[in-house]
């Protein structure tokens, strides 16, 4: 196009302003991006979360555990299909990889921290259709008490194949034994199948309840139950019958879907996640205040120039088009730049430490997705436009004579 | 035949309940290769004027007609184009834009035609050329000279070979030996380009140039 020189000369002579404007619109574009994929990680998680399910936890706080008697009535309630104790460990790889720690707490690797979970294998399987895995592994791991369920994206991250072994040592000093790290053997790698159960995250390990039972020598309660229920539509009044059951003793429960326990669980990242939106928002609309300032600037300084245009004959649809466009461009740099730099950080991030950390906490892969990618090379465009379209209007709308009486 | 035809023109600005009668009843006739210089006071109504007979202003009543079309019946985008083809401009500060170098600024009207732009670039330096300013085709506006900028300017003016030349004060802002330059460069545009011209002007050595001189006083042409 032989009018893109012509553009491109104007926001090259006032580079300064061109380039302060563009850096202001990607931290915008930024911002907005990398919220925007943290966010829809989060909610790919929530969604994955099966309504059909409940989460039972101690009505105080996730830190206490329920007695290992509530599994049996909690299972007697109508509507109830199956319970599974599910028992958060919190382990972690001892930073010697041969184990046999001295006990000293200090060799815990947080750098290679994942969620891994003592369950009631049977129940816990039957109810996530989820995790798929071959039926022999299965079934080996059923068969050995020290036996690991691990997901494919665990497996890939330490190169652990079937019959590896591992050493796990918790930092919740109830399940940790004197005797050093607890000792798994790898039975069974599950996947999934992310068509149709996306968010589902395969970055996680599940094992026998009865083994930390059994080795701590301690009289452990279950973390959470997970239970299955008949209908998703009785969630509600199956989750007070249960909490009803419990409401005289003196650990009273929590029944909610497990939808509801990971939105809880997620609610301080999701609170923050409000708050960092809603500085996004403001940011966008300073962004919006900078850049109409920089296009209507550049607009008056050019009134003669305008005028001049169409004194040549320019049409004033090509005046108001040539400056949409310098807005338009000064939206694409800065589109541009913040989308390349949002992926640019996550990228960091996911080749540094602190991936471990996110993949504690569910978030093991983030990368910009097209479609965010593009949003937000649309949300920049807008900005672009929105700031434009009011000087080009203008310049649209300017009679040649009053722009050239010199004032 | 006029190149340049104005009868019983009238302007009328408005301002709040206020109505200013600019011009009041003009008729001017400019044969086709004549150069007329319009002189009289300020605020007489040059510019008004000369903005109408470019066609970048409309008369209250009356028609102007300039190179056999009545610019009062075009449409606001056709009198652009015809602007394009028929009138160039010349202004008393040059307005030559000042991110662009005295080539870009000249080739600018050729963007509106299907011109090529290797033929852009050729006309362009042809037109420099013409004005004495081919040595500095890559020169910016801030590079040059008064005089050398409103010779960009006149370059502009013609390079799409219209057959009408307007200047508002082309000398106005200039030390007395551009003006003399600029003035010569008139000269020849008409004389050997057979441009007709029509110059607005208070200063009555510029006036001596053109072949007639018409005076314009409270909206009325005196002979
Ligand atoms: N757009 C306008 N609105 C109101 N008054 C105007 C406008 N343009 C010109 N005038 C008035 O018309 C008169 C003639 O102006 P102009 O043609 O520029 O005079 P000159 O060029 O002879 O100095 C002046 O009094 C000026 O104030
Ligand atoms: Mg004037």
């Amino acid at each position: 196009m032989k009018f893109l020189p012509f553009v491109l000369k104007h926001l090259k002579r006032n580079w300064v302003r061109t380039t302060s404007t563009v850096v202001a619109m990607a931290v915008c574009i930024f911002l907005f991006c990398t919220l925007q994929t943290v966010l829809r990680e989060i909610n790919a998680q929530l969604e994955s979360a099966n309504a059909a399910r409940l989460v039972t936890r101690h009505a105080v706080s996730l830190v206490f555990s329920l007695p290992l008697s509530y599994g049996a009535r909690i299972q007697a309630v109508p509507g109830v299909k199956s319970v599974a104790n599910t028992t958060w460990f919190g382990g972690s790889l001892p930073a010697k990889k041969e184990g046999k720690a001295e006990g000293d707490a200090s060799t815990t690797d947080w750098s290679s921290f994942f969620p891994n979970m003592a369950v009631d294998a049977e129940p816990y399987f039957a109810m996530y259709p989820e995790f798929q895995m071959p039926p022999e592994q299965y079934r080996d791991f059923l068969g050995d008490l020290q036996g690991a369920a691990i997901g494919k994206k665990l497996a890939d991250k330490f190169g652990w194949k079937v019959g590896d072994r591992f050493f796990l040592e918790s930092f919740i000093p109830p399940y940790r034994k004197s005797t050093g790290p607890f000792e798994f053997v790898v039975r069974a790698i599950f996947d999934t199948d992310t068509g149709k159960y996306p968010g589902t995250d395969t970055n996680i390990m599940f094992f026998h309840f009865r083994y930390l039972y059994e080795s701590t020598g301690r009289r452990l309660n279950a973390g959470t139950y997970t239970v299955a229920i008949d209908d998703p539509n009785k969630a509600g009044s199956i989750s007070k019958a249960i909490d009803g059951l419990f409401e005289n003793s003196d650990a009273q429960t929590h029944s909610e879907t497990e939808q509801a326990f990971r939105a809880g669980f997620i609610a301080m990242a999701g609170n923050l996640a409000l708050l960092l939106n809603s500085i996004g928002l403001a940011v966008s609309f300073t962004i919006l205040l900078v850049t109409a300032n920089t296009m209507s600037m550049a607009v008056r300084e050019r009134r003669t120039e305008i005028a001049v245009l169409k004194t040549l004959g320019f049409p004033s649809a090509l005046v108001m088009g040539l400056i949409l466009a310098e807005a338009l461009l000064l939206g694409f740099l800065g589109g541009g730049v913040g989308v390349f730099g949002s992926q640019a950080l996550m990228w960091v991030i996911m080749h540094s430490p602190a991936k471990d950390m996110l993949a504690g906490v569910g978030l093991s892969t983030l990368a910009i997705k097209p479609a965010v990618g593009l949003l937000g090379m649309g949300v920049a465009l807008v900005l672009g436009f929105a700031a434009g379209f009011v000087p080009a209007l203008n310049a649209y709308r300017s009679k040649i004579t009053d722009m050239l009486r010199t004032v | 035949m006029s190149m340049v035809d104005v009868q019983a023109v009238r302007k009328v600005y408005r301002r709040d309940a206020q109505e200013i009668t600019v011009l009041d009843g003009i008729d001017l006739q400019v044969p086709e290769g004549e150069f007329v210089a319009l002189m009289g006071p300020s605020g007489s109504g040059k510019t008004t004027l000369l903005n109408l007979i470019a066609g970048i202003d409309r008369p209250s009543s009356g028609k102007v007609i300039v190179a056999g079309t009545d610019v009062a019946q075009l449409s606001e985008s056709a009198l652009a184009v015809w602007r394009s083809r028929n009138v160039g401009f010349i202004f008393q500060f040059y307005n030559l834009i000042p991110v662009l170098s005295a080539t870009e600024n000249v080739e600018l009207p050729l963007l509106l035609t299907s011109l090529g732009k290797a033929e852009r670039r050729e006309r362009a330096l042809t037109a420099l050329k013409v004005v004495g300013l081919a040595d500095r085709a890559g020169h910016y506006p801030r590079q040059l000279s008064g005089g050398q900028e409103q010779r960009v300017a006149i370059a502009r003016a013609i390079v799409a070979d219209p057959k009408v030349l307007v200047a508002d004060e082309p000398t106005g802002d200039l030390d007395s030996k551009s003006a003399e330059e600029i003035l010569a460069l008139l000269e020849t545009l008409n004389r050997e380009f057979k441009k007709t011209i029509v110059m607005v002007t208070h200063d009555p050595r510029a006036a001596e140039r053109a072949h007639t001189q018409k005076h314009l006083e409270k909206g009325v042409l005196k002979a």
